[in-house]
Order: structure tokens, then sequence, then C-alpha cells
């Protein structure tokens, strides 16, 4: 089997003289769990959407398990990809169970692999109710026993927790673990990282159209560079003298360095020492992940 | 277009009351055919323009039924898809939306061809058996007429349903069937080439009796105008549901 599942190569999507995806380089290990983040508008259910070929690419193309997906080939790929994009499927008129006796014919799927798709999502007691009076938290867990019932090797999810409460949005990172437990590449887009960072153990992060970010959480925090913080003898002096390097004084009476490595760090209080400042602390400034894809989306990159 | 994907058009139609929208069709052609019967001072069932009084009622009821019913099976069995964000659910499963307006014909398209079949087997038997009108029937025409009917249901069918696909706002829909009605019944008034101009005036172009001066008498239907609208209106719902196939958000 290959090492990744899905890959595209400088996957561009155009409206006119709208760039809504730009060389777009996705890479996701197979048996991941990919949390593919962005803010709203980023371009992440335009890749989805280029992923399962609803839509063409301007430019550039989509591998999904070591083979081209263009028209020709999506109705043969689509058998191994679940998916659920925009808003959960379901036929609002029919039971929960007419609407997966719909995707059995469909798809031509046998008894036993609904019913695994059904317990996975825990809706075994709900399949005789209308879908009409369905809670949006089971509208979405049918929307997934749909894309499960097929027994995919991918499963896409375009925001699966949007308008889940709490409880609905854990139940549903379980899932998400039980589901890559099992063996299944699971893509899920979000736009808040809070929702997936549990989750997932790849990263990618959209931003207008740019993939800013692609790798793990460790190797996001490494990547993001947070400011150094030093503490020492009159703050407001070592600012002025680290001008050169954007220094500014904080709120706390620290001084913040912006872009620093290591090495720079090291001479940065090389200098302030040779200055006469007296240190009393050097560290760098605590980031949640939160922070880092709020730094990340909202400046545009790395 | 698949056979699994034309039964689970089938499947889509529970609770639909689509069975109650076909009786409805049926009843109200069958009864303005037999009030035309009725309410006619000069039905004598020994004359052999007897069973022009029927083809008159019918040629009259199903433009004013027809329209109507088609837009309300069209609109609700398309409409489930805008709701239920079905076209996307199909997609995924490898069902264009092109196509799945092509399965939704097909399987609204049998309905609608029992239907015409029925109401027009309906209306013979009440003709013979009730009625008891004595000379022959004139099936050739008889026949003929509920072929060129079944064409323009067919056809004004496969149009509401790319309207109801391509117009979320159902109401848009069921408009047009209300204007389609209106159309189809002044049509009988107007010009013949007037009728040519939109699918409705079609039901005009297939009347195959009416009063002519105070007398009802068979009337010759348009067979080659039925059939270009066939052509045509199939040319259409091709070319639009594999543009359906490539369109995009």
């Amino acid at each position: 089997m290959s090492s990744t599942i899905v890959e595209t190569s400088n996957l561009t999507k155009r409206y006119g003289q709208r760039t809504v995806v730009e060389n777009l380089n996705l890479s996701i290990p197979t048996g991941s769990v990919y949390g593919f983040l962005g803010p709203n508008g980023a371009g992440k259910s335009t890749t989805m959407k280029m992923l399962l070929s609803l839509i063409q690419p301007s430019s550039g193309e989509v591998q999904i398990m070591g083979q081209p997906m263009t028209r020709g080939t999506r109705r043969k790929l689509l058998g191994g990809i679940g998916s659920l994009i925009e808003a959960p499927p379901g036929y609002a008129h029919l039971t929960g169970a007419e609407n997966m006796r719909l995707v059995q014919r469909m798809l031509g799927l046998n008894r036993q692999q609904v019913d695994y798709a059904i317990r996975a999502v825990r809706l075994q007691d709900q399949m005789g109710k209308k879908v009409r009076n369905y809670s949006l938290g089971m509208k979405q867990r049918l929307g997934i026993a749909m894309a499960l019932a097929r027994q995919p090797q991918l499963l896409i999810l375009d925001e699966p927790t949007n308008g889940l409460d709490p409880a609905g949005i854990e139940e549903m990172r379980t899932l998400l673990r039980r589901l890559a437990g099992d063996g299944v590449t699971v893509m899920v887009s979000s736009h808040l990282l809070g929702e997936i960072d549990k989750t997932a153990n790849v990263l990618g992060i959209l931003s207008g159209g740019r993939m800013i970010f692609q790798g793990s959480r460790s190797e996001l925090m490494v990547a993001s560079n947070p400011d150094v913080r030093i503490t020492c003898s009159n703050p407001h002096a070592a600012a002025v003298t680290l001008k050169s390097f954007s220094a500014r004084l904080t709120d706390d009476g620290e001084v913040a360095v912006p872009g620093l490595d290591d090495r720079q760090t090291a001479g940065v209080v090389a200098a302030l020492v040779g200055e006469g400042f007296g240190i009393t602390g050097v560290r760098r400034q605590e980031q949640t992940l939160e922070d880092v894809f709020m730094t990340l989306t909202a400046g545009g990159g790395l | 277009m698949t056979a699994r994907a034309v039964v689970n058009e089938f499947a889509k139609m529970r609770h639909l009351r689509v069975g109650l929208v076909a009786t409805i069709m049926v009843i109200g052609v069958l009864a303005l055919s037999l009030f035309a019967v009725v309410s006619s001072p000069d039905f004598d069932p020994d004359s052999p323009q007897a069973w022009n009084a029927l083809l008159a009622g019918m040629s009259l009821g199903v433009p004013l039924i027809s329209p109507l019913l088609l837009a309300v099976l069209a609109s609700r069995q398309t409409d489930i898809e805008h709701q239920g964000n079905g076209w996307l659910l199909q997609s995924t499963s490898g069902i264009t939306p092109g196509g799945l307006c092509r399965a939704k014909f097909a399987a609204l398209g049998v309905i609608v061809t029992a239907v015409t079949i029925v109401t027009s087997l309906i209306v013979l038997v009440f003709g013979k058996v009730l009625a008891g009108i004595l000379p022959p029937a004139p099936l050739g025409h008889w026949a003929g007429f509920t072929l060129c009917m079944l064409v323009i249901n067919l056809a004004v069918l496969a149009l509401h349903i790319l309207l109801s696909a391509k117009v979320e706002n159902q109401l848009v829909a069921l408009g047009v069937g209300v204007l389609g009605c209106i159309l189809a019944v002044f049509s009988q008034g107007l010009p013949p080439a007037t009728a040519h101009v939109t699918p409705w005036g079609y039901y005009s172009l297939a009347q195959a009796a009416g009063y002519q001066g105070d007398q009802i008498q068979a009337m010759p239907i348009s067979y080659p105008s039925i059939a270009a609208l066939a052509v045509i209106v199939g040319l259409v719902f091709a070319v639009l549901t594999v543009r359906f196939d490539r369109q995009e958000d």
C-alpha cells in the first residue's frame, strides 16, 4: 500500500479572476487523521470537492490511492471514498432505515455493511424515525453512516462538528479515533483548531486558498517560532537597544523579540549583557496551538 | 442513469403522496369527460358521434388538469434533493445531477404513462358499458389521441423536472404549472401557429374532438407537431441534463 492515500500537485481552482485554491500540494498519509484547517472561505470545501471530482480543478491534479481522480475514474474511485460535504444528507420524509436502504441499493451493498455503519455511529435505535424528526447531531451521524456503509479506505468530512453541542463534538472525536483505529484514513476539515487538534495527527492549514502549513502538531509549534520574552533591568532601554530586531515592551514589563532562532537569541542576550543590562529571565512565549493557528491564518503564512 | 437509480426514485416516492396526485389526475380527467356527456343535451348513445362527446371531454380535461399536477409531481420528487442535500449525496456515489434528473424522468414517466393510459381506457370502458354507446369506438383515433396526450404529458414532465432542479424555490415551478393550465386551455381558441409556441399549447393540437358550430365533431390530430415536440423536448432534456453534469457551483 502507498504511504500517502491523497496527493495533489499544484491544485488550483479559479472562478473567473478569483482564485479560490492556489497551487495546493496536499499529502495525506495512509491511516492518518488529517485535520484540514482554515478560516471560513479559505478554500477547504472547494479543495474537498476537487478531491472528490465534484468540481474540476483549473490546473494541477489529484491522485487518490495512487490513481488520478478525473471524471473518467471518479465512479470507480468513489467506491472507496466516503464523504460528508456541506450539510448532512438525508431525505427528511423518509426514515433513517429507508435512507440507508437507498444508499445500500445505490452502491450494491449487503445488509452487514449497512448494519456496521449504523452501529459505528450508534444510531441503531433511531432508524425507524423520520429524518425530519432527527436532531442535527443525529443527522450528522446518519450522514457519516451513509459515508461509512461502503467501508471506505478514505473518509472525507467537511466540518462534521458544525452546529453540534459539546457532547456531540466529543462523540464525533471518539468516532473519528475509532475509525482511524480501524484503519480508515480520515480527512476532516474545521475552522476551529480546538475541535480537531486532539484527534488529528497530521494538520494542514489553508489560508486564502494557499497551504501555509502541513505537518504534525509538534512541527507546527516549532515552525511557528514564538516571540522570545526577556526579563531584565531597565526593559524600556533594552527595547530601544534591540529596536533593529523589532523588539517591543510588553504590558508585563518584558521585552518581546519576534522571529529569533536559538542562535540569534543567544546573540541578543550576549549583546544586552555587554551593554550592562541585568538579565533575569529568557523564555519563549507560551502559545497554545490555537494561538499559533490564529497567528498563521491572520498573517497568511509562517 | 442506472436501473438502481430509477428503483431508488420509486423508493423515494414513499410518503410523497405521489399515488394521491396520480389518482386526482385520473379522477379529474374522468369527471370532466363524463361531465361532457352528462351535460350534452344532444348526447345519443345510438349516434356514431356519441364517442366524440367523450373525446371532447378528455380533450378539455387533460389540458385543464395535467399541467398543474405534472408540476406538482416533478416538484415533489425534485425538491427532496434540494432539501436533503441529495445532489451531493448522489454525486459522491457516482450519480451525477443530470443522471439523477434522467432517473426521475424515467420513474415519474412510468407513473404518468400509466395514468394517461388508464384514464383513456376507463373513459372508453365507461362509454361502452355505462353510457351504452352502440356504434363501434373509433379505436384508431382514440389510440392516436391517447398517444399524443402521453407524449405531451411526458414533454411537460421533463421540462418541469429541469425547472424544479434548477430553481430551488418550488413556488416558481407550481406557478409555471398554473400558467401552463391557462395556456393549455386557451390555446384551443387560438390559431394553431400560436399553439406551437409553448409546450402547453400542444394539448390543443392533439384535440381529438370539439364543438364545430353547435355539433361535437371529431377533429384531426396534428401528429407531425406532436412528434416535433417530442424530438425538441427530448433534445433539450438531453442537452440540459448533460450540462447539469458539468455544472459547478
